[in-house]
């Protein structure tokens, strides 16, 4: 009966732990597969001796270069987070298996894994600004690291092996894992003391292990290139931008002090009353479930934001205004979207040649992103908008300093290639194609971009560049480097007109004209857009925009007397007529006020999305 | 990694002993390989040209030759070994035959090529590491190298001393006459100020005073007496839309000053508020200062820059002249020297050889940054005889920028980006007596892969007779515990 009692109580917790990695590889890919995609494409790895040997140069590179290893994996999330899923599980059996974590403490010993999954999946828009190689997978192989640090050091019993073991672990492992490693010496002293070795064994590996916590980054800063204070927590990621060195680090070194501690947990299952052992588990489980879902980050811009972006960077232009609206639909009429959004869906509406009709019809405006830290636009999407608007210098630019800043990227790696493809630049498209030769999900895209770098004829109708070339009819401009990227774009096509400008230009310039609501400019594109494009009737927005400002009391009679729609004529009076008995006086009261249909013009674009943000 | 480099050599060696294709067809053309060593003339002790063949092929043989020795390789990746290389140097001409498998297992040779062993190079050079972004840095470091072999060290690097919330800049190294025991570089932004180094001791200083617009730029340390030109700067940057140019560089005001090290003072050279003085450039006797300046009379204030910029295409630097008695520290009159505006043209970066006889620059369309002008190529100016010429063998279709002589003058090194049109590499030339320079050839690298994978660019060359003797964390530590000593302004004498 007691057998039986037991049996069930294991095969309790055995299932708590088959459970829990289940749901959390079900929940990584139903509800963050587009996050995991960003990782990694923000990554890079290479089969290649060259690019290995990078990671050699500094402790905790071969760290670095597993975790990107790893990485490359998230391309098909569901194997990346399988694998992540993996060795988190791992990570916990072992602790279990190594420190003998009694039953009912069991859960405590999948606590680091849990940490590692909060730290990665609270990042949110901190994905844009993490610059550390192999940053996903590496705490957790860092403490796996750690566990076969403490497995080997308790091996020899005989004190001077102990000794020996423990300094060759740890500088070796410094080398290997840099802060992980000297955690692990930490903890291997901690284990060493609840062993049955002799005194003077513990009292070496304490020795040993103390000179090589301190010895080894000194030494290793002594030879090397970096600032003295670096040393200790080689591994962990750097502070970068604002965001705080403590929430870059801080639940990491958390996740080892937890090792640390569950390394001093008694051995031996609990006396008294059964049911305690189990009220103990699930109360851990509660906990840890619930602060992971609560720390978990579910902004839903940021998915929006997410799945906007990756549809552009698929030319799937459709896909980015369809995201935008089924994200809208399922907000309030205040809901106003970020300024990413909208530069992608005006990005999309040109592509598809349906801004004239649809630019207006989603709400504007500039919604913060939630998040603590600033993200400049040009690190997160500077790339994608310099590209696609056909600003290739603009693309360049931010490719380079992004690679500067956060370190060369997948995605930074794509479009420096298809810049240089772009300006004609074989050597420098083949040097970064041959950098995604050597990855393993980037090569056949390699190889079909080689070939329009010894055929330009094919970019004509190939995609991007297809929906490209239209938009680089402009003569080459100087524009400030310190100004937002959105500004800079704005910018370029409010400037002088092309000498040779196309269909898909003029009508680019000519939304960014109604943007600037500037009517003398307005009615320059509107010209130039009736010109090339020649339209059987004029695009609903465009009409709106021409007939607003040929109401305007200076304007030319002849443009009063422009043949406009009737329905523009009548949505205008109805707009006015409200305006008038209403009198809102910003956007939020005039998102309550004003219905759907009227919010949706540019009227009201022009009368009441003001003093936006832009980056 | 030079391991690796070295076994891949002597199994190379070991597996080819008796591979030399004796049936071929001839291929009538030297075969292609990067980076292009073909027919180049090298110094007597440079190290080894490793390079890889570009042309397809299943098999590759590589004979290397010399009068008595006789080197072959195996694989596309021609990495000579160093000691063979030493004896190769010694026959003075060195021939390179490759001899390639086609897919139908049929050998071709292609015409032979050559090195041709010249003058003695100085053994070390220097040169800042940088990443091609246009405002980003976050590692920057000046690196040594030593040019017999492969090996490079750090002379300084900026995480060394900046922290997580402040960063550090670090610039324009330079040496007095090529020897390390006098050499200063910039510290801009968190502990900064200039980094000297005077007959082997740290100094740091801070040269900007009331009366200067600025801190020390681009300096020229006077060869004979102790005093430094520096231009002073203020910079802006604007970044081109669709250009091979990424950036447009200029300043809205520059001037020169003479940095006097014994008295850490600092005196006006030029500073014409119409005139932008820039790159100052001492002849060998140090009588003479170099140096360019373009007149701009347009307005002051908050839109000077953005005037400027729209008006950048008629910025063309002219080549000036100042003489100086070192003892008294007097100067003499302007001189024009070359009007490049009268051709156009924009004039920058002035260099006088050792012997005082010729003067390299680099020459464009406009403005003032060669480094980000695709244009810029090298002239060269007799400086006995007033001529001039454009120097068709150094340039390319991309931009050439920042050059040095080497302390005995027959060699050039310089920047250029000819490789991709982005990532600056180092090239050298020989120079004979007669002022013509031989085909460059790049800075050799173990791995002849190595500038197609790095992904930084090299700038500020500058040769040197010796390895500096600081360590890194020598001057890291001074770096970060001392305070810059402010100059002192003191008035100009002359005129």
């Amino acid at each position: 009966m007691n057998q039986k009692k037991e049996n069930n109580k294991t095969s309790l917790i055995w299932y708590s732990r088959l459970i829990l990695p289940v749901a959390l590889w079900v929940i990584l890919n139903l509800c963050s597969a587009d996050f995991l995609l960003k990782v990694e494409e923000r990554s890079h790895f290479e089969f290649d001796w060259f690019w290995f040997t990078g990671f050699l140069k500094e402790p905790s590179g071969l760290l670095s270069w597993l975790g990107l290893f790893f990485t490359q994996f998230l391309y098909l999330p569901w194997l990346g987070s399988l694998l992540w899923v993996l060795l988190l599980t791992a990570s916990g059996e072992l602790t279990v298996k190594i420190f003998k974590v009694p039953g009912y403490l069991s859960v405590l010993a999948y606590i680091p894994a849990f940490i590692f999954v909060v730290y990665n999946m609270s990042m949110g828009y901190m994905v844009y600004l993490m610059n550390h190689p192999g940053y996903f997978f590496m705490p957790v192989l860092g403490y796996l690291w750690a566990l076969f640090t403490v497995v080997i050091i308790r091996k020899p019993h005989n004190p001077a092996s102990s000794l020996i073991i423990t300094i060759i672990i740890g500088f070796a492992g410094y080398y290997i894992a840099g802060f992980y490693a000297l955690a692990a010496l930490i903890t291997a002293c901690a284990d060493s003391f609840r062993s049955d070795r002799s005194r003077l064994s513990r009292i070496l590996i304490l020795t040993a292990a103390a000179i090589t916590i301190v010895l080894s980054p000194i030494l290793m800063v002594s030879t090397t290139e970096y600032y003295i204070g670096t040393g200790w927590t080689l591994g962990l990621p750097d502070h970068v931008h604002t965001v705080p060195l403590l929430r870059m680090q801080g639940a990491l070194i958390l996740a080892m002090i937890v090792l640390l501690l569950i390394s001093l947990l008694p051995h031996g299952e609990l006396n008294g009353k059964k049911y305690i052992p189990i009220i103990i588990q699930c109360a851990l489980l509660v906990g840890i479930i619930a602060s992971t879902t609560i720390l978990w980050y579910k902004d839903a811009n940021f998915k929006t934001e997410l799945r906007m972006i990756r549809a552009a960077d698929n030319m799937k232009w459709e896909e980015v205004t369809r995201i935008l609206e089924k994200a809208s639909q399922s907000q309030d009429s205040d809901w106003q979207p970020t300024r990413v959004m909208v530069m992608l869906k005006d990005l999309a509406l040109i592509k598809t040649g349906k801004d004239g009709d649809y630019a207006f019809s989603f709400s504007d405006g500039s919604c913060e992103q939630k998040r603590k830290w600033d993200v400049p636009m040009s690190i997160q999407i500077g790339h994608t908008l310099g590209f696609h608007y056909g600003i290739p210098g603009l693309c360049q630019r931010w490719c380079f300093e992004t690679s500067t800043i956060l370190g060369w990227k997948n995605i930074i790696f794509k479009y420096s290639a298809m810049t240089a493809i772009l300006f004609n630049n074989t050597a420098l498209s083949e040097k970064f194609l041959t950098k995604m030769d050597n990855t393993l999900f980037y090569r056949k895209w390699a190889k079909e971009q080689r070939k329009l770098v010894y055929d330009r004829s094919l970019m004509q109708k190939t995609a991007p560049y297809d929906l490209v070339l239209p938009l680089l009819c402009h003569e080459d401009r100087i524009t400030s480097d310190l100004e937002g990227c959105e500004t800079f774009i704005r910018r370029h096509f409010t400037g002088p007109s092309p000498v040779h400008s196309t269909p898909m230009y003029d009508r680019a310039a000519l939304l960014f004209a109604m943007k600037s609501k500037d009517p003398t400019l307005f009615w320059t594109r509107f010209f130039l857009y009736l010109d090339s494009n020649n339209p059987k009737s004029i695009d609903r927005f465009y009409q709106e925009a021409a007939y607003l400002f040929s109401q305007q009391d200076n304007s030319d009679p002849l443009l009063k007397a422009l043949p406009f729609d009737e329905q523009t004529k009548n949505l205008y009076k109805s707009f006015q007529n409200l305006a008038q008995r209403t009198g809102p006086k910003d956007l939020e009261e005039a998102n309550r006020i004003f219905p759907a249909n009227l919010r949706h013009t540019f009227f009201y674009y022009y009368y009441y999305v003001n003093n936006l943000k832009l980056f | 990694m030079k391991h690796f480099i070295t076994i891949v050599a002597i199994l190379g060696i070991m597996t080819s002993c008796t591979q030399i294709p004796t049936s071929t067809s001839p291929v009538d053309a030297v075969p292609s390989i990067f980076p292009d060593y073909t027919d180049v003339v090298i110094p007597s002790n440079i190290a080894p040209l490793n390079f890889r063949i570009e042309e397809k092929g299943e098999k590759y043989v590589t004979v290397v030759t010399g009068r008595s020795e006789k080197v072959i390789i195996t694989g596309s990746k021609v990495v000579i070994p160093k000691g063979k290389w030493e004896k190769l140097k010694r026959t003075g001409l060195i021939e390179v035959q490759v001899y390639i498998m086609d897919q139908n297992k049929s050998w071709h040779s292609y015409t032979p090529f050559t090195f041709t062993v010249s003058d003695e190079i100085d053994p070390y050079i220097s040169y800042r590491i940088i990443p091609v972004a246009v405002e980003s840095y976050q590692e920057l470091s000046i690196k040594e190298r030593n040019l017999t072999n492969f090996k490079e060290n750090t002379i300084f690097s900026n995480t060394m001393v900046q922290t997580n919330e402040n960063g550090t800049c670090i610039n324009c190294h330079y040496y007095k006459n090529y020897t390390t025991d006098n050499m200063l570089f910039h510290v801009r932004h968190y502990k900064g100020g200039t980094v000297l180094v005077l007959d082997g001791q740290l100094h740091k200083v801070n040269m900007k005073t009331d009366s200067t617009l600025s801190a020390g730029v681009f300096p020229a340390w006077h060869p004979t007496h102790d005093y430094i030109a520096l231009s002073n700067n203020r910079t802006h940057q604007s970044v081109h839309s669709a250009s091979h140019d990424k950036l447009e560089v200029l300043d809205d005001i520059s001037d020169l000053i003479l940095y006097d090290i014994k008295n850490n003072a600092v005196s006006i050279i030029e500073n014409d508020s119409c005139e932008l003085e820039n790159y100052p450039a001492w002849t060998p006797d140090g009588k003479k200062l170099y140096y360019v300046s373009y007149k701009y009379e347009g307005g002051y204030g908050e839109k000077r820059k953005n005037e400027m910029f729209l008006a950048r295409k008629e910025f063309h630097f002219n080549l000036y002249s100042k003489s100086f008695d070192p003892d008294t520290r007097t100067w003499g009159p302007t001189k024009m020297e070359f009007d490049a505006a009268a051709l156009d043209s924009s004039i920058t970066w002035p260099r006088v050889s050792p012997d005082g006889k010729r003067l390299l620059a680099c020459i464009s369309t406009h403005g003032v940054f060669p480094l980000d002008q695709i244009v810029s190529d090298f002239i060269m100016f007799n400086l006995e005889d007033g001529s001039y010429r454009h120097v068709d063998e150094l340039n390319s279709p991309f931009a050439e920028s920042y050059h040095s002589w080497s302390s005995n003058g027959k060699w050039i090194m310089f920047s250029t980006r000819r490789e991709d049109g982005v990532h600056t590499r180092l090239y050298f030339s020989h120079i004979d007596e007669n002022g013509h320079f031989s085909k460059p050839f790049a800075l050799p690298q173990e791995d002849p892969d190595f500038n197609r994978e790095f992904l930084y660019a090299f700038n500020i060359p500058e040769f040197m007779k010796e390895p500096v003797h600081i360590t890194p964390r020598q001057f890291a530590s001074f770096i970060s515990s001392t305070e810059a000593t402010r100059s002192k302004y003191e008035s100009k004498k002359g005129e």
